[in-house]
C-alpha cells in the first residue's frame, strides 16, 4: 500500500516537474528588471560612466506619471530622466539616472537626437540575485537541491521520524535560500522556529503515535558512526580554533559593545570637474532586524497585534483539544498520564 | 543553457518556490497519514514564503518580509493546533489515517 503511495508520488511529482520545466524559461525572461534601454543614447551614456559595468538595463522601477499643476503628465522615455542599473564586475548594483542635456531638451521638435549625461550613481548591496557569480550559482543549487530532496523525503518515507527529518532538511535548505534574497532575519527565525520548535512538536507527536510495528529503525551503522564521529570532532575543532583566535586588545574592548560596520558609501556624486565624490554613506541593511522591525512596527503593527491574540487562541485551543476527556481519564488513568505530557508540548 | 545554470535570477527563486509548493500539494493528495499531511502543508507555507520574499527582493518592497514573519507565526498556530488534533483522534481511535475516519461521512 505504502509502496504504491511512493510510486504515485513520484509519478505526481515527476509529471509537475515536467509542467515546470515548460514554464521556466518563460518565467526567466519575463523578468521585468531585464528590460533594455530606450533610447539607446541612455545606455550609451551609462557605459560612457561606468566603462566596466557588464549589463545596463532600464527597470520600471518608478512612478509611470507626474502630475504638474494638479494635471496628470505621463513621464517619457526620450525627454524625461530615466534611471537605469548597471551591473558591475564585483558583483555590485549601480543605479544610474541619466537626464537630457539642458541645452538639447529646448530643442523638443527632435527629442531622438538629444544627447544625455549622468546626473549621479548610487551603488546599492552586493546583489546575488541579479549578478553572475559562479560560486553563489553553485550555493544556489546545492541549497535548491536540499529543500527538494528534503521535500521528497516527506512525502515518500514510511518511516515517520524520517519524515520529520527530511522536513528539517528541507527548511534548512530553504533558510538559506532567505539569506540568499537577503532576509537574513527570517532566515534565523525560519530556524528558530521551524528546526528548533516545530520539529520537537512533530517528534513528540510521532512519538505518542508510535505504534509497535513501525518502530523507527536505529540509523546506527558502522558508517553513521564515523561520519557521526567525524562531524562532531569537525565542529569541536572549529570552535576550539575560533575560540583561541579571540584575543581582545584589553578588557575595556572585550567589554564594550559591539560597534556597527564601517560605512561604506552608497551614493556617489559626480562633481563639474568629473570626479566622484560620496553623497551619501550609509551601512547597507536591508532584510536586517533594523529595517524588518521598522516595517513591522510602523504600517505592520496591526497584524503583528493581531497575531499575538492568534498564536494565544491557538495555545489555548491545542491544551483543551489535546486534554483527555474527564470520563476517558477516569476509565484508565495510567495510559492517559502519559498522554497528557505529549499534549502539552 | 549554461546561462540559465550559472546565472541565478529570480526566475529560479520562483521556480523552486513553485516545485517546493507542488510537492507539498502532491503529499496532502497522495499521503493518507495526517501527519505527513500537515508536513506537506508547512512544507507549501514556506515555498509562498519563499515566493513573497523573492518578490520583496524584485521590487525592492521591505513590507513583504513582515508578511513572511506573520505567515511564519500563522504556521506555528496552525501545527500546534493540528497536531493537538492528531493526538486526540490518535487518542479515541489508535490510528491517524484519515481514509478511515468516516464518522461525518453519510
Amino acid at each position: 500500500m505504502i509502496r504504491t503511495h511512493a510510486a504515485r508520488a513520484t509519478v505526481i511529482v515527476a509529471l509537475i516537474s515536467a509542467v515546470v520545466s515548460l514554464w521556466a524559461p518563460r518565467a526567466y525572461a519575463d523578468d521585468p528588471r531585464d528590460r533594455p534601454c530606450q533610447p539607446p543614447s541612455v545606455e550609451k551614456a551609462v557605459r560612457d560612466a561606468l566603462p566596466a559595468a557588464t549589463v545596463v538595463r532600464c527597470p520600471v522601477l518608478g512612478p509611470e506619471s507626474e502630475i504638474v499643476n494638479g494635471v496628470s503628465r505621463p513621464l517619457r522615455s526620450d525627454t524625461d530622466p530615466v534611471t537605469a542599473e548597471a551591473v558591475l564586475p564585483d558583483g555590485r548594483l549601480a543605479t544610474v539616472e541619466v537626464v537630457v542635456d539642458d541645452a538639447v531638451k529646448a530643442n523638443a521638435a527632435r527629442p531622438e537626437t538629444a544627447t544625455r549625461r549622468v546626473r549621479s550613481i548610487t551603488y546599492q548591496h552586493l546583489d546575488l540575485t541579479g549578478s553572475s557569480g559562479k560560486g553563489m550559482a553553485l550555493l544556489f543549487w546545492a541549497f535548491a537541491l536540499i529543500a527538494v530532496v528534503g521535500a521528497l523525503f516527506v512525502i515518500s518515507r514510511r518511516n515517520l521520524i524520517a519524515a520529520v527529518m527530511g522536513m528539517v532538511g528541507s527548511f534548512l535548505g530553504i533558510a538559506a535560500i532567505y539569506m540568499m534574497l537577503y532576509a537574513q532575519f527570517l532566515a534565523v527565525i525560519q530556524m528558530l522556529v521551524y528546526a528548533g520548535a516545530i520539529m520537537v512538536l512533530f517528534v513528540f507527536v510521532v512519538m505518542i503515535l508510535n505504534r509497535p510495528e513501525d518502530e523507527p529503525v536505529a540509523p546506527s551503522g558502522r558508517a553513521g558512526q564515523v561520519l557521526g564521529g567525524l562531524a562532531i570532532l569537525y565542529l569541536v575543532g572549529r570552535l576550539i580554533m575560533m575560540l583561541t583566535h579571540v584575543e581582545p586588545a584589553s578588557v575595556e574592548v572585550a567589554m564594550s559593545a559591539p560597534q556597527p560596520a564601517a560605512p561604506m558609501c552608497i551614493e556617489w556624486q559626480r562633481a563639474d570637474n568629473g570626479g566622484l565624490t560620496c553623497a551619501q554613506s550609509e551601512r547597507p541593511d536591508w532584510g536586517s532586524i533594523k529595517a524588518v522591525g521598522a516595517d513591522l512596527f510602523g504600517p505592520g503593527l496591526f497584524p503583528f497585534e493581531a497575531i499575538s491574540i492568534l498564536l494565544l487562541v491557538a495555545v489555548v485551543g491545542a491544551i483543551a483539544i489535546a486534554r483527555p476527556l474527564r470520563e476517558e481519564r477516569d476509565a484508565d488513568g495510567s495510559h492517559d498520564d502519559a498522554h497528557s505530557g505529549g499534549g502539552a508540548a | 543553457m549554461s546561462e540559465v545554470v550559472w546565472n541565478i535570477g529570480y526566475g529560479h527563486f520562483l521556480v523552486l518556490a513553485a516545485v517546493l509548493f507542488l510537492i507539498g500539494v502532491a503529499g496532502v493528495l497522495v499521503r493518507r497519514n495526517a501527519l505527513i499531511m500537515l508536513m506537506a502543508v508547512e512544507l507549501m507555507l514556506n515555498a509562498a514564503n519563499v515566493t513573497l520574499l523573492t518578490f520583496s527582493r524584485m521590487w525592492g518592497d521591505l513590507s513583504a518580509h513582515t508578511f513572511a514573519l506573520i505567515v511564519i507565526a500563522v504556521a506555528a498556530a496552525e501545527a500546534s493546533v493540528g497536531l493537538a488534533i492528531v493526538v486526540a483522534v490518535f487518542r479515541g481511535r489508535r490510528n491517524v489515517e484519515v481514509d478511515r475516519l468516516t464518522t461525518l461521512r453519510h
